[in-house]
């Protein structure tokens, strides 16, 4: 019977959208920025995420499959004229653009409601958790991801992947994913907890700078900037600021068409947490 | 008084009707139209009606299970996800009445399609003893009129279904 | 001798045939299997072993060795499950549509149809589970009480997958077994062994009386009329599946529909070729006649019809929506790696059937054989490129790419013919797949209203009232 009186008591809460404020009064709402200007293409962020979380190196058969399980992937475009594109003489030398991807962490992500499990799902951070023991493998998420942020365990890679004395340098606190699951980048989710966990224990609020993702640490040209958009004294709410992106809208309405800074897709109204800084052209 | 019953087997329904008819006008003594069980190999909607209106409770089951499907879905659905709270989702509340509509319609029509299932079960009192009086022609070509009457008015249906020509006539007790 | 021949072959069954030689006739298909039968089981068995032996590889390493990646994440296992599903539902129009509208030459050819129903879905079930990654928790997406309490996702469209279908089988089991239950009775009476305790069991004690017969016509009527909106759900929700997706291509509103009615193309295509089949096999000549079968090509026209409208009104409404990613598909669909299969796809499935329109295709078994499989072949390809051009080309311009499958891939889509075919088989020697019962009302109401007007037209003035009053409850 609480059952039903559960929902009948709650369900002005429950019913409600992310239009309306939605179910959670977010605490937090981690976010990012990553300055394309600043970015090198180096890959160091990507090898960091490798290590940080366990992700496994298929190796170089698997990866020409595509299946391949980097969750921060640094993507190359080439301006190619004799296809159409147009060189774009002014900004990039060799028609070489790129950027690095990782999962945006979308507050009305298309991959978590068509989770048969529920495995995917919302965490009260504003992050698109994956409960790795919950999936059960259907790969609609991936399916519905207009960015294909999210990697599938195609096999055992466990097995192969770190040959015995790499498999101590595994982090003990991200665990290791069998076949049939899927994965993708959690803004390292461990970080935050561990810092959470620390910061109570010191009874004092998360400050900005208290943590720092693997990616984040470890880009040579500070190009990547993370934190809680929801903290005004935070760097990357400053910058959100700054650049006059914002939340919860489809397009960017900027004073200066000059201001860098774009989501990804947000036109098809993902709401995407990740800044991108570059100015958008026409081509 | 005992009940007895007797079966007479016909060649086609005209002669089974004509005996029905001849029960319904010369009032067979102790015989009403309710005593007669017409056996068939096939479906008959329309010679049924020469026996009356009989009922068939088959669609109130229905709309039982229907009901039910529709209340129970409605509820059921909103109570679990009500209670499972990690799932606000792309945006989404926690109790998405518009998708709930979906699975409350697929369960309106399993329960009460396994209702009238039920209904049909009962209501055709499926599942008994063969009665002594079924002739496996029944199920072959021809038409059977079994009719359940007191022990002395046996005699007089015996007589009727010899002249309409019955092909067997058999006798037993209910 | 000629004239009374084509006479003959415009009716759609012979209604001076005796009731015992319908019994006898069908009863005769379901014993003493003929050594060809046991080869097409064993054929089947050894397509269906293919199958296994691939998913039980694939259930060892992983879902790696069917060459799925990163945008294919569904491929040929989701195009299949599709094709079954929509073989699965020519039964139920078949069935209960025509047993609404009072069409009585469906009563001869429903059986096999309503079983093809069912087999079909149980072997579209088993795509959604193979395609899983972790097969052996498929049941957690359904609701059952845990401790923990978790609950499915009851907004993912798989989830109302695993509802419609769950309903669909029951329905289409009920409908199936309770329109079988009088000619299960007619099988017990004739059967000894072991057939006579299966068909007593099954028949469930049914003596034929009038209280059955009219329970029986009340919930076999209901049945149906819950059939009818529940497969057009069951398929729009397999639509669903891509509709309630985000993806270019697959975000169409008029999918649910042009699902629907792909599934019911495909299920008529099917019918025919069984039809074909059982009536080569069996003899049944005289109950899958040849006018049954111009009716059922008819009405697969018309549904091809309705099919290529739909295919056209989609291609109408991405144009017209100028969305860039979706036309970039629709572009690629023609002209891309995939555009071999969506040609002839289109040829297949628009361009086949007016085949279909001709009387003397219409009345050519063999050829219709061919077209019907030819059909289902363009019909099994449509699925397929519902699938993987979006895959291939989705927003993401990284992540383009074509993926062919694999063997393994290509083994279980096979076995899952195998499968289907044992089912069949099976079904066909232990129940009869031509309705006794109803055929013989058919041809029961047949004769009445031949007889009714032919007296009608003897004698006119002598008795107008009682040939007309007849003749109305005959009809």
């Amino acid at each position: 019977m609480s059952l039903v009186r559960n929902f009948i008591e709650n369900w002005s809460r429950y019913a409600k959208s992310i239009d309306e404020g939605g179910f959670h009064e977010y605490k937090h709402m981690w976010g990012m920025v990553v300055d394309l200007d600043k970015c090198t293409g180096c890959n160091a962020c990507s090898v960091a995420c490798y290590a940080e979380n366990n992700i496994a190196v298929v190796g170089e058969d698997y990866f020409a499959h595509g299946q391949a399980m980097h969750w921060m992937r640094v993507e190359r475009y080439w301006d190619e004229p004799d296809i159409g594109g147009k060189r774009i003489t002014e900004t990039q030398e060799h028609g070489a653009s790129f950027i690095p991807m990782m999962c945006q962490q979308c507050n009305a992500a298309p991959c978590e409601p068509v989770c048969p499990v529920s495995a995917a799902y919302h965490t009260p951070d504003g992050l698109n958790g994956q409960v790795y023991n919950r999936c059960i493998g259907s790969r609609y998420c991936e399916v519905n991801c207009p960015y294909r942020m999210r990697y599938f365990n195609f096999y055992s890679y466990y097995e192969t992947s770190w040959p015995s004395p790499l498999n101590m340098q595994l982090n003990p606190d991200i665990t290791v994913r069998d076949k049939g699951v899927m994965e993708k980048c959690t803004f390292c989710i461990h970080r935050i907890k561990a810092a959470k966990d620390k910061a109570n224990k010191e009874n004092r609020k998360l400050a900005d700078g208290d943590f720092q993702t693997a990616c984040q640490q470890t880009c040579p040209t500070s190009a990547i900037v993370f934190g809680d958009l929801l903290d005004h004294d935070s760097e990357v709410h400053q910058l959100w600021h700054k650049y006059q992106t914002k939340l919860g809208t489809p397009r960017q309405e900027k004073e200066n068409p000059e201001l860098r800074g774009y989501r990804i897709y947000e036109h098809i109204n993902t709401e995407p947490c990740v800044t991108y800084l570059e100015r958008v052209r026409e081509v | 008084m005992k009940k007895q019953r007797i079966l007479g087997l016909f060649s086609d329904f005209d002669k089974a009707i004509s005996v029905i008819v001849d029960i319904r006008q010369y009032r067979l003594p102790g015989v009403s139209v309710d005593d007669i069980t017409i056996k068939s190999p096939i479906e008959h909607p329309e010679i049924e009606e020469i026996l009356g209106e009989r009922p068939c409770y088959v669609p109130w089951f229905t709309l039982a299970g229907a009901l039910f499907g529709l209340v129970f879905g409605a509820f059921f659905l909103s109570a679990a996800q009500a209670n499972f709270l990690v799932q606000p989702q792309g945006g989404k509340p926690v109790i998405t009445t518009m998708t709930n509509l979906v699975l409350i319609y697929e369960m309106l029509i399993l329960f009460a399609m396994l209702a009238t299932s039920l209904g049909f079960l009962i209501g055709g009192r499926f599942m008994r003893r063969r009665s002594s009086l079924y002739d496996t022609k029944i199920s072959l070509d021809q038409v059977g009129i079994e009719i359940e009457t007191d022990n002395d008015y046996i005699e007089p249906v015996r007589k009727l279904f010899t002249k309409h020509m019955a092909l067997e006539i058999r006798e037993g007790k209910p | 001798m000629m004239a009374e021949k084509t006479a003959q072959a415009a009716k759609d069954i012979d209604e001076t045939i005796a009731w015992a030689r319908i019994n006898a006739d069908v009863l005769r298909s379901m014993e003493n299997p003929r050594k060809g039968y046991w080869v097409a089981l064993a054929v089947c068995f050894a397509i269906f072993m293919v199958g296994v032996a691939a998913e039980v590889y694939q259930y060892d390493v992983g879902m790696g060795p069917s060459n799925l990646n990163n945008p294919h994440m569904w491929d040929l296992y989701i195009s299949t499950f599709i094709f079954w599903i929509g073989m699965s539902h020519s039964g139920t129009l078949l069935s209960a549509i025509l047993h609404i509208f009072h069409v009585d030459w469906r009563k001869p050819i429903y059986r096999f149809a309503e079983a093809m129903t069912t087999f079909s879905l149980l072997t579209a079930l088993l795509f959604p589970v193979i395609h899983l990654g972790r097969v052996w928790n498929m049941h957690w997406v359904f609701p059952y009480l845990s401790d923990r309490g978790i609950w499915p996702n009851f907004r993912s469209p798989l989830v109302w997958d695993a509802f419609a279908i769950a309903t669909y089988l029951t329905g289409s089991v009920l409908f199936l077994y309770t329109g079988m239950i009088p000619d299960l009775a007619i099988c017990r009476d004739n059967a000894t062994g072991w057939r006579k305790k299966l068909y007593t069991f099954l028949s469930v004690g049914w003596w034929g009386d009038d209280r059955q017969w009219r329970n029986f016509r009340k919930t076999y009527m209901i049945m149906a009329c819950f059939l009818i909106p529940l497969a057009v759900s069951v398929h729009s929700i397999v639509a669903a599946d891509f509709a309630m997706a985000i993806m270019p291509g697959w975000h169409v509103t008029s999918f649910p529909v042009y699902f629907v009615s792909g599934a019911l193309y495909s299920g008529c295509a099917g019918i025919i070729t069984l039809f074909v089949l059982l009536r080569y096999f069996f003899k049944f000549e005289q109950y899958m006649t040849i006018p049954i079968l111009e009716k059922l090509c008819k009405l697969t026209f018309a549904i091809a019809m309705v099919w290529t409208y739909l295919n056209l009104i989609e291609f109408a409404a991405v144009w017209y929506g100028h969305d860039v990613p979706a036309k970039e598909v629709l572009i690629a669909k023609f002209t891309g790696p995939y555009s071999p299969f969506f040609i002839s796809m289109l040829l297949i499935g628009m361009v086949l059937p007016f085949s279909l329109a001709f009387q003397k295709v219409r009345r050519n078994p063999p050829l219709l054989l061919a077209i019907s499989l030819l059909l289902n072949t363009g019909m099994w390809m449509e699925r397929y490129m519902i699938l993987a051009p979006t895959l291939s080309l989705s927003f993401h311009p990284y992540t383009w790419g074509v993926m062919w499958p694999s063997f393994v891939e290509i083994g279980i889509v096979f076995g899952s013919f195998g499968l289907f075919g044992l089912f069949f088989f099976a079904f066909v020697k232990v129940f009869p797949s031509v309705s006794m019962y109803e055929v013989k009302e058919m041809v029961y109401h047949r004769r009445r209203v031949v007889f009714d007007e032919a007296e009608e037209k003897l004698h006119p003035a002598t008795a107008p009232a009682t040939a007309s009053a007849s003749s109305e409850d005959g009809t």
